[in-house]
């Protein structure tokens, strides 16, 4: 029953946010630009040329019509041929799809590991100068603008040690049909510091609802009986403490994955590093409209299925949605 | 244990006769920012988006280089030659302002649509939900894209973007203060007497709960902050003819490389500094006022 | 009552100070308390909030916290001094020797844990190294014990899946698991239903008197203390007043505090008395016929959206004659709540007809906008019931404005003759109600319904939420002015004495059903409804007459 709902309750969420989606980045391209200035050459050419292009991109439809065209096309799933590169543009997603995939995943392990081990580490000490130290270093952390983290770390990474290099993916190796950076030692290497930058934030913010979590549930009666009951705080810890706090720490892990695969916008561009999100950007700029809502879309449905899966981590984790009496 | 719902659990008013609580270091530094940027036309060096003051072949120098305009570059020219600290001075005042002005938008907006959720119910507070849901489903840098690249550049754009972005928040936690503090039974008392329906929200039901829905304004300013560099950084934010914090660092970026890390790595540091010094008020204004609020 | 005077006592407290150190400096929460407990006793500490009683117990299991220190005494657990021991042994003795009860069943166990789990991690922590097939048995063994159904088939239910009493059970097979020598109770049934409160003090009883356990309760509840305990410690701003053998604090308490909170409890009386019978009854203010209310069906949002809690009512029918009280009981999700709200207008129902001084209401919305004042309601809880921004005066200003339009402008002087009345010092009428106490806060509400002139009064739980001293205040206090005025109310409670104390007639409610309904006397005289008398066979003996 519970499942069931869920994903009941998350599919028509799903529709209703690629058709929202859909509409709003539609109507936002179009009234940003007219996409036939990037195609052809401004300075050269002729009326005649752009009238012949516009015909080719189907820009001379009106925009109701357009939009229809453009549900076919995700219909049938090619989201249409992007303006710029002449390819199909969901095919285009896929390619960026391992880069961004691999760099939220390492930046979301590192992230929740040391996220929820400091978090736990402060709140079973709360008020003790190691649990002052973590909370206000999660507040900087939390400060640091991404852009500028990033830029520090190549200052500091790159530029004044020589230790990592500044951008890209380096080497990389196929596996299932996707390069990965991480099979390979420069690929690593590579992946370090936008790894970092990715991370760091979140670290904060794990620490930080970790450590809140944990006070609330070492103040809470259970807790207190549990000691009564004569159990090790070590058997407390790790058999009733983490369970109670992981619900929220599951979301947010869930939440921060979905933003990261969707757009590390900032960081992929700032590490030149060719994902998704640097993807987006680009064809904002170039106003390649098939390409974008081709992301969009992508972004809608990646994290409208992680919302899901925490809806399902919910139902696994907690028996009072699991059963309800 | 959901970080999404919010608790407005044991709010109570910071007591009057200990306002040397409100003397910290946090807020004493927020209030020199502020300082610094009603008064940058006063104390900068030069205005470095007047190109007659600009002396376009000091570009890229040091800290600390004395420059012709009688004064000293204290943290360095950038690429066409403007004074840093300059920039940081007129950069802080857009991105203040910018801040500031879409936090107070977004909250009132917030707010009204937020308790007007929770007071007439029914389609209402479904069409007003479902709108706050799913825009709060995604990442709020995604939002802020697709707000910006519809409504295109200038300063009046960005703040309607980060608006935009904001009011969802506000929505939320308004309204569910806002039915929290219907449940209680002084509203019941108030609804079994004979009074008008505009007097129990506004005398009754408002003012209790603006209260703890406003201690989310300061980590709001702080986000819009991060935001807006963000986007300029991007590009996509502030016209070139009024930088923010973010783009004044945007433009060392491609320095950055050539070592002359101080064009990106001051205005960084500056901006860096007001968001978190935001944080820290922001911080401190919930523990006083709401003790038992969960910090996230 | 003791047998074991010879040999020494299992636990011996002696001179026991504690001391709290808090931002504010130190300050002493418990001073000089010395008891003894012997094998097989029951030891209740009595005492209202702030006593210190649960101070005592949280030394005794170890469990008071760092900022706590044990400044002077000891407690001795057969002869060895706990606080001479380390942290480690102390753990070894917990759960094994000294075990505990808390009060509130809805937060003692682990909500993402079964209950067969929670118990047997207690059990392999006591004998680690047992194989799971005999925790397994074992842990159903003492399920069973401890009177829950099924135990086997329990012993896989999630805490939340249990009704209060037998999360309560498996909270006691718990501190049972480890067979320990003294379990420490603190307010082990404060949080449940009378007659589950009953069943429980029985289990524990039993276990007293079957396997020799010493059992320290702490409570606030003169009958708890009355129903199972041998020896009274009874405890005022953490000292002892008094202690003494049960029966001889119950009979003769020597010190005057003792008697005022013996005083306080209101009692029941079952021998029928004149007092209440009314020969001849006039014309009702109330009448409801077959009122009835389908669990959470229909729109009960109301102005707001937030109905308070959600229990169906099935054919409620009662009438209350004009300027009498009808008291209603029942216990948690009977309805009892449910009516007394849907009669304010606060909440709707879905059949069924309401008539009020002649007129019929409109059940099928909330807020009747023609009957608005008509009814007024006092709350359970006084700290929730006033708006926290408004000054005292001028929450009953606006209670006084807005019931004027009905009989034309009224002079602001009722304001000031009603708090008069209403005992509340003049003073206190530029306070917010925060710097009120609870029963400051509950007199302001009681004029604010007064000042509204209703034609009838709902008072839902009116004292629950305060101190048993406060309580008699506020009772005798709304007895006065409903028999001066010459008001009718419906006085909601789940304490049969105080109902009996205020109320001419007695409705009795079960489940959303009318149960059993009555005059006063008849109720708790002669009725013969069985739910009626097993409510009232729950009370403790003592203060029944």
């Amino acid at each position: 029953m519970a499942l069931l709902s869920v994903i009941t309750g998350r599919l028509s969420q799903a529709f209703l946010l690629i058709f929202v989606m859909s509409l709003v980045g539609f109507i936002g391209i179009h009234s940003v630009g007219n996409p036939v200035y990037n195609v052809v050459n401004i300075e050269t050419a002729t009326p005649e040329e752009i009238r012949r292009a516009t015909i080719l991109l189907g820009l001379d439809q009106p925009v109701w019509r357009q939009y229809l065209v453009f549900v076919q096309n995700v219909a049938t799933g090619t989201f249409g041929t992007s303006y710029i590169y002449h390819q199909p543009a969901f095919g285009l997603v896929l390619d960026k799809l391992s880069a961004t995939f691999e760099l939220a995943l390492f930046a979301m392990l590192v992230a929740t590991v040391l996220g929820l081990g400091l978090g736990v580490l402060a709140g079973t000490r709360p008020g003790s100068p190691l649990d002052r130290v973590i909370v206000t270093s999660s507040v900087y952390a939390l400060s640091v603008p991404s852009f500028w983290l990033s830029m520090m770390l190549i200052l500091v990474g790159a530029v004044m040690t020589g230790w990592f290099p500044p951008g890209g993916r380096g080497l990389t190796a196929n596996l299932l049909g996707f390069d990965w950076s991480f099979l390979t030692s420069d690929g690593l290497r590579h992946l370090v510091l936008p790894v970092l930058a990715l991370a760091i934030p979140n670290i904060a913010l794990i620490a930080r609802l970790a450590r809140a979590g944990t006070v609330e549930v070492e103040r809470m009666e259970f807790t207190r009986f549990c000691v009564a009951k004569g159990l090790s705080r070590r058997r407390i810890l790790f058999h009733h403490t983490l369970p109670n706090i992981s619900l929220p720490i599951v979301t947010i892990v869930g939440l921060q994955f979905g933003g990261m695969l969707a757009f590390a916008v900032v960081v992929e561009s700032i590490f030149a590093w060719p994902g998704v999100g640097k993807l987006l950007i680009d064809s904002i700029q170039l106003l390649d409209r098939p390409v974008v809502m081709a992301t969009l879309t992508f972004t809608a449905i990646a994290f409208v299925a992680l919302n899901t899966l925490v809806d399902l981590v919910y139902v696994v984790l907690d028996p009072r949605v699991r059963i309800s009496t | 244990m959901k970080i999404s719902t919010f608790k407005p659990t044991g709010f109570k008013m910071p007591d009057r006769a200990s306002y040397r609580q409100f003397l910290t270091m946090p807020n004493i530094v927020l209030a020199c920012y502020v300082a610094v940027a009603l008064a940058a036309p006063l104390i900068a060096h030069q205005n470095p988006y007047d190109p007659l003051q600009v002396y376009g072949w000091e570009a890229s120098l040091p800290p600390g280089t004395e420059g012709s305009g009688g004064f000293n570059y204290l943290l360095g020219t950038d690429g066409l030659g403007r004074d840093i600290a300059s920039s940081i001075m007129y950069g802080l005042r857009i991105s203040l302002l910018v801040s500031i002005v879409s936090a107070l938008a977004a909250a009132v907006i917030g707010l009204t649509a937020g308790v007007s959720a929770a007071y007439f119910g029914r389609w209402v507070d479904a069409l007003i939900m479902r709108v706050v849901d799913l825009q709060l489903s995604l990442p709020t840098m995604l939002v802020a894209l697709i707000a910006i690249v519809t409504l295109g550049p200038g300063i009046d754009r960005i703040i309607l973007a980060l608006i935009i972005v904001q009011w969802a928040t506000y929505a939320r936690v308004a309204r569910s203060v806002a039915l929290s503090e219907a449940g209680k039974s002084y509203i019941d008392a108030v609804r079994t007497m004979p009074l008008p329906r505009i007097r129990i929200i506004f005398r009754h039901l408002l003012p209790n709960s603006i209260a703890p829905a406003m201690t989310l304004l300061p980590i709001e300013i702080g986000h819009a902050v991060a935001l807006e560099a963000t986007l300029s950084f991007l590009g996509l934010g502030v016209p070139l003819d009024q930088p923010s914090l973010g783009s004044t660092v945007a433009n060392g970026f491609q320095y950055l490389m050539t070592g002359q890390y101080w064009i990106s790595l001051f205005p960084g540091f500056a901006l860096f500094g007001l968001i978190a010094t935001i944080n820290f008020v922001g911080e401190d204004m919930r523990r006083i006022w709401d003790p038992r609020s969960r910090s996230i | 009552m003791s047998a074991s005077t010879t040999t020494t006592p299992l636990l011996e407290v002696r001179d026991l100070t504690l001391r709290h150190n808090g931002r504010g400096g130190q300050t002493t929460i418990v001073q000089n308390v010395s008891f003894t407990l012997g094998r097989g006793e029951v030891l209740g500490i009595i005492g209202e909030s702030g006593a210190g009683k649960s101070t005592i117990g949280n030394a005794v299991i170890g469990l008071v916290g760092k900022s706590f220190e044990q400044s002077f005494g000891t407690i001795r657990l057969d002869g060895v001094a706990l606080e001479t021991l380390s942290d480690r042994e102390r753990r070894k003795l917990r759960g094994k020797t000294i075990a505990s009860i808390f009060q509130d069943h809805t937060s003692s166990l682990d909500p993402l844990m079964t209950v067969g789990n929670q118990l047997g991690e207690t059990i392999s922590a006591i004998h680690p190294g047992l194989p799971r097939s005999e925790i397994r048995r074992r842990t159903i063994e003492l399920l069973g014990w401890v009177g829950i159904a099924d135990p086997a088939g329990r012993h896989d239910s999630y805490p939340h899946q249990l009704s209060g009493g037998q999360r309560q059970r498996v909270v006691i097979a718990i501190a049972l698991a480890g067979s320990p020598s003294i379990i420490v109770a603190d307010e082990p049934t404060s949080a449940l239903d009378a007659t589950v409160q009953k069943q429980i003090l029985d289990i524990l009883r039993n276990l007293v008197d079957t396997i020799g356990l010493s059992l320290i309760l702490i409570t606030h509840d003169m009958g708890v203390v009355a129903a199972i305990a041998d020896k009274v410690v009874v405890m005022k701003d953490g000292e002892i007043v008094e202690q003494d053998a049960t029966s001889t604090v119950l009979e003769n308490p020597k010190e005057l505090y003792t008697q005022q909170l013996l005083s306080a409890v209101p009692r029941l009386h079952l021998s029928p008395s004149a007092a209440h019978s009314q020969p001849e009854e006039p014309a009702p203010i109330l009448v409801v016929e077959n009122l009835s209310r389908s669990f959470g069906g229909g729109n009960i949002r109301g102005l707001l959206g937030k109905p308070s809690a959600k229990f169906a009512l099935k054919n409620v029918s009662l009438r209350v004659p004009r300027g009498s009280v009808l008291g209603i009981v029942g216990e948690s999700g009977s309805g009892k709540t449910t009516i007394g709200r849907i009669l304010a207008g606060l909440e709707k129902g879905d059949s069924g007809k309401v008539t009020l001084d002649g007129r019929a209401r409109d059940i099928s919305r909330s807020g009747d906008e023609g009957l608005l004042g008509h009814v007024q309601m006092i709350f359970q809880d006084p700290a929730l019931s006033l708006n926290p921004r408004m000054t005292v005066a001028e929450t009953l200003r606006e209670c006084l404005r807005f019931t004027a339009r009905k009989e034309g402008p009224r002079n602001p002087d009722e304001i000031t003759r009603m708090t008069d009345r209403m005992g509340l010092a003049r003073t206190l009428l530029s306070r917010y109600p925060h710097q009120l106490s609870g029963g400051q806060k509950q007199r302001v509400c009681i004029a604010r319904a007064l000042l509204a002139r209703p034609a009838l009064i709902v008072a839902d739980e009116p004292t629950s939420a305060l101190d048993v001293s406060v309580q008699a205040e506020i009772v005798s206090l709304l007895k006065q002015t409903v028999t001066e005025s010459g008001l009718s109310m419906v006085f909601i409670s789940h304490d049969l004495a105080i109902v009996q104390g205020i109320c001419d007639a007695v409705g009795i409610m079960k489940d959303g059903r009318m149960e059993d309904f009555g005059p006063s006397d008849f109720i708790f005289g002669r009725s013969e409804n069985a739910y009626t008398r097993r409510l009232i066979d729950a009370r403790p003996k003592i203060f029944t007459h």
